[in-house]
């Protein structure tokens, strides 16, 4: 049996991670000694995908078909309003499916998210398979907290399309408590908070650990501040720079700020340690007299602070929104952990210090700890590790069916615990009546028009009686797996339908294996003929993570 | 040999022969005997398998075939009649304990002493390759018979806390059981019947959690157990306690005395099995006389009892015209029990017998005098002594300090001055089932329990012992399967 590999799928960057032999979680690095892999896919006018670093150097020169931050789009629909943000927002367009989902297209042609993610997962997959010499098929994927059952089923179809059978998809603050070691503190019930800020997004969840058993309370955010701001603030300050001293605009010269933006990256790590550091940028551009700049800058922590204050404030409102609705005084924290690159800065650190009244726990790579969560919660699935820590998920939303014209019976409140069963009596409601027909509805609107529906089960031939008399069953099991199975019953006469419901993502199951087969014809075409096609990228394509056009499943 | 069945005794010395025979022949429904002059194909066999316990199981079959056996060499293959699961489960559970507790590999050969025309003797040859598979097969049914008798229990003996269990216990007994059976821990069995049992022995878990877990709900399942709300004012001993399951597998013998209408307790459930039909259950789930406010609608407490009819009118629209689909609900939701619950098939006008033998076993505090096989117990012997009311039982306490030869001595004599009086004989029965444990004899304490059980179904006391029993054979089989698998033990 191979092993299961943590995975933790990001918007800006993705990691992967697996128990070592001694039951210990590593983390995954590329033979280029990465050990995160951007969430970048780029698409070349060839037709080849590029994806991770080489993805993202892509994004200046061929910004229409590089697309990044698809955890924002996927098992989304286009109306949602921090889609259209991001649409605004996106270099690359994004696009109304016809049921409403929200894809992207790139030179000409509709891509779900799904496919995009796939594309990362399946890269990914390449990363382990190589750092394990050994075939991977099954991992755990992280997710935020927040992510409905669309969300979740999505990002499992991705995993599928990418030949990944993804097992649990497991809570992102979840994971990291797990990393943190917070379920092997034997204390009662303790309230932790997990301070995520990554590079697109930024996550604070309240949660509980109680002997192993982890329950997310609430969760809170903002789903557009991370470290690409801090990023983009040093680039505006140096662009402007640029504009006072050489009158030349670097934003019309996308090579110039491709580089700008990679330097200010580094710069922004350096400084997370260091108070000082050099921005070199020789051959920058030319100026107006053709000359070249070399640009070439002191930059010290204090001054990117004073630039980047009013993120730091931003901070602040989640964290007390969050708190809030848990019920929780910061007082009442037992501890608070930091995940995400973003929050090795210092003054981040120090925000949160002075939020919470104490010492954030600090792992040391806060960008890998829930990759590392992911993996250690795989091991516990795999029965591989010696850990009994133990997730309880709960339904996200009321479960119930349609009364009347509009009106939602609630059958499974939300918040249940999963696995979960709930059993409710109904009866007839007219003269002699023959079937009844049970919608299932999933929402916490009263309306149940409001709701989403999941499905619905028919039962037939009822035992013919006045209104009321014949009564019928309802049977809703949930399993760890957000799976519905109903079953209707009439106790009279023992007759009995039933249904089984997977959640949507949005694709159904035939337009998967579509793709995947689709996938599997476009991979057909004879080696050679790729070769001549695309000689030059062929050479990165090994250097570079242009990942292989193998089908997934011919890797055994 | 039309002369009737042959018939052929074979004793095991040791468990490990037991486990051998088990393993290799019993398992799989057949059974190779080695015969120099094999009896004709089709004439049946008796088989008295003797127990290191000197219990009996009889196996019964037919000669299959003929067949040469390139290890054991020429014999007969025997068809064996299907072991009742209930012996099989006993057989397990106390092999699984047998192999653990004492390691040492028994090089014996099962005695086969034929009696009437014996011609035949089996040759063990110890095989230590185990198929996955069919450990599998033993952990679900390990799994099966604990979720049966969680389903006997009442929420706090399911999560094995004390009646007055502070939200502290509660959570913390929860916690250590979802280590223990949450699904997640199970994901790694292929065996779908496997994750599927396991899932359910966690909604059990879980419902009783929820029941339990304030102050409001558990005072609530205290008074639907007929226990006073305010646990500590009030003696535990009661001397009537509720019946904790309902529809015992078999019709109990009569009772005597009248019972009066208990409260409902929420965790009664219907058996698996049908009930035997009488005028005194005329009110169970399956009623055709169920209406919008009767009682007998499965509702949890008599709180919830308060069906919501809708209003006539109200239909389905989405459905077809010409084919009515409306429906009324008849019950609210009740979000602290989404279990169903099942009427308690208590005729009016029953009573318990007073002095139950398992009135109050489950309340005293744990005895170091106890025998060691009660030292996997949990919180439920935490519960601090509670005084007890006049009439209470003293064999209790006899069981208690672990002076089962008293007792039995004790419940033997009231049984023959109250030769009606089934706790006293279900009493016997729990007697001998402690001593056999407490001799280490898990296979005998299982069936002592079992058959206290039938005769009384209310004992409270050897539902839970066998419920202890049970998990612990889980436990031991889980290993069992994890080193099969190379895994190391959790």
């Amino acid at each position: 049996m191979s092993r299961i590999i943590g995975i933790d799928l990001g918007t800006t960057n993705s990691c992967v991670a697996v128990l070592d032999d001694k039951q210990h979680p590593e983390t995954l690095s590329t033979a280029d000694g990465e050990r995160t892999v951007p969430s970048w896919v780029s698409w070349a006018a060839s037709g080849q995908v590029a994806v991770g670093t080489r993805a993202r150097r892509q994004a200046v020169t061929n910004p229409s078909a590089t697309v990044y931050g698809v955890k924002r789009l996927i098992g989304r629909k286009v109306n949602a309003e921090d889609v259209s943000w991001f649409a605004r927002l996106a270099p690359f367009r994004i696009v109304a499916a016809p049921n409403g989902d929200a894809w992207v297209r790139v030179h000409g042609q509709p891509i779900s998210p799904q496919e995009v993610a796939a594309h990362i997962l399946r890269r990914i997959k390449q990363v382990a398979e190589e750092a394990l010499g050994e075939p991977v098929t099954r991992a755990v994927v992280t997710v935020p907290a927040y992510f409905d059952d669309a969300q979740r089923q999505a990002t499992r179809d991705a995993g599928q399309i990418a030949g990944l059978d993804i097992i649990r998809i497991l809570n992102e603050p979840t994971a990291a408590a797990l990393a943190y070691g917070a379920h092997r503190v034997a204390d009662g019930r303790r309230i932790i908070a997990v301070f995520d800020l990554g590079g697109g997004t930024f996550d604070i969840s309240i949660m509980s650990v109680d002997n192993g058993i982890f329950e997310v309370l609430s969760t809170g955010g903002d789903s557009a501040l991370g470290g690409e701001d801090w990023d983009r603030r040093m680039v505006e300050r140096i662009v402007d720079e640029v504009f006072d001293g050489f009158r030349v605009d670097l934003t019309g010269i996308p090579m110039a700020m491709s580089r700008l933006r990679e330097a200010c990256e580094t710069a922004k790590k350096t400084l997370s340690t260091e108070n000082e550091t050099t921005l070199q940028l020789p051959f920058l551009a030319n100026d107006q007299h053709g000359a070249p700049i070399n640009y070439e800058r002191v930059i010290t922590r204090e001054q990117v602070e004073m630039f980047t204050k009013d993120l730091l404030e931003r901070l602040e409102a989640p964290v007390r929104r969050a708190l809030g609705d848990a019920g929780i005084k910061p007082s009442e924290l037992a501890d608070v952990l930091l995940v995400g690159g973003m929050t090795r800065w210092p003054a981040v650190e120090r925000v949160v210090e002075k939020f919470f009244q104490c010492k954030p726990s600090k792992g040391a790579n806060p960008d890998e700890v829930v990759a590392l969560g992911a993996a250690q919660y795989a091991g516990i699935l795999a029965g591989d590790s010696t850990d009994a820590a133990a997730l309880l998920d709960v339904t996200p939303h009321d479960i119930g069916i349609k009364v009347g014209d509009s009106q939602f019976a609630v059958v499974l409140p939300r918040n249940s615990m999963l696995p979960v069963r709930a059993r409710r009596l109904f009866a007839t409601t007219h003269e002699n009546q023959k079937f009844v027909s049970i919608e299932l509805y999933q929402g916490d609107s009263p309306d149940v028009l409001k709701n989403r529906k999941l499905g619905q089960v028919i039962l037939d031939d009822l035992t013919p009686g006045p209104p009321g008399s014949t009564r019928v069953e309802l049977v809703i099991t949930v399993d760890v797996e957000s799976i519905l199975s109903v079953t209707a019953r009439e106790p009279k006469s023992g007759r009995e339908s039933s249904v089984t419901i997977r959640p949507s993502g949005g694709l159904s199951q035939r337009e998967i294996v579509e793709i995947i087969n689709r996938r599997r014809q476009e991979s057909a075409v004879p080696p050679e003929a790729a070769e001549q096609k695309s000689g030059a990228v062929r050479v990165t394509t090994r250097e570079h993570s242009v990942h292989s056009l193998k089908p997934p499943t011919e890797k055994k | 040999m039309a002369t009737g069945p042959l018939s052929i005794k074979l004793r095991c010395a040791s468990w490990q022969q037991l486990a051998t025979i088990y393993k290799r022949d019993l398992s799989r429904g057949n059974m190779f005997l080695k015969a120099t002059s094999p009896p004709a194909v089709g004439t049946p066999v008796r088989i008295d398998l003797t127990l290191p316990s000197a219990s009996v199981i009889v196996l019964t079959g037919t000669v299959d075939s003929h067949v040469t056996d390139p290890q054991r060499g020429a014999g007969v293959e025997l068809k064996l009649a299907p072991i009742a699961p209930a012996s099989v489960y006993m057989i397990e559970s106390a092999l699984a304990s047998e192999t653990k507790r004492r390691n040492t590999p028994a090089a014996g050969i099962p005695v086969a002493v034929p009696v009437s025309q014996g011609n035949s003797a089996p040759v063990a040859r110890i095989t230590e390759t185990e198929e996955i598979g069919a450990a599998e097969q033993d952990l679900v049914r390990a799994l099966l018979s604990e979720a049966d008798s969680l389903r006997k229990l009442n929420p706090f003996l399911v999560l094995g806390v004390g009646y007055e269990a502070s939200d502290d216990d509660v959570r913390a007994a929860f916690g250590e059981l979802t280590k223990r059976y949450h699904p997640d821990l199970f994901a790694r069995y292929s065996s779908t019947e496997l994750r599927q049992t396991a899932a359910e022995i966690f909604i059990l878990i879980r419902d009783a959690y929820r029941k339990l877990v304030n102050e409001a709900g558990r005072v609530q399942a205290l008074a639907g157990l007929g226990r006073p709300a305010a646990p500590r004012a009030i003696p535990l001993r009661a001397p009537t306690p509720p019946p904790i399951s309902v529809g015992p597998p078999r019709p109990p013998p009569p009772r005597i005395g009248a019972m009066p209408p208990l409260p409902k307790p929420p965790e009664a459930r219907l058996p698996e099995r049908p009930e035997p039909p009488s005028p005194s259950r005329a009110h169970t789930d399956h009623s055709p006389t169920l209406r919008p406010g009767d009682t007998s609608v499965p509702v949890s407490h008599a709180a919830a009892a308060d069906p919501v009819t809708a209003r006539p009118g109200e239909t389905l629209p989405s459905a077809p015209a010409e084919r009515p689909s409306a429906m009324t609900i008849l019950r609210q939701p009740d979000p602290s029990r989404s279990q169903p619950v099942a009427t308690i098939p208590l005729a009016p006008g029953q009573t318990f017998p007073a002095n139950r033998v398992s009135s109050s076993a489950s309340m005293k505090p744990a005895s170091s005098t106890q025998p060691p096989y009660t030292a996997g117990r949990r919180a439920i012997t935490a519960t601090p002594p509670i005084t007890e009311s006049a009439d209470s039982n003293p064999l209790d306490d006899l069981l208690d300090a672990g002076k089962f030869d008293e007792a039995l001595a004790a419940y033997r004599a009231m049984t023959k001055k109250h030769p009606q009086d089934r706790s006293y004989r279900a009493g016997v029965e729990l007697c001998e089932g402690l001593r056999a444990l407490a001799a280490r004899d898990r296979l005998e304490a299982a069936q002592r329990f079992e058959s206290a059980l039938e005769i009384d179904p209310s004992n409270e006391r050897a539902a839970r012992e066998l419920a202890d029993m049970r998990r612990q054979a889980t436990n031991e089989r889980k290993g069992l399967l994890t080193r099969l698998m190379g895994k190391k033990e959790p």
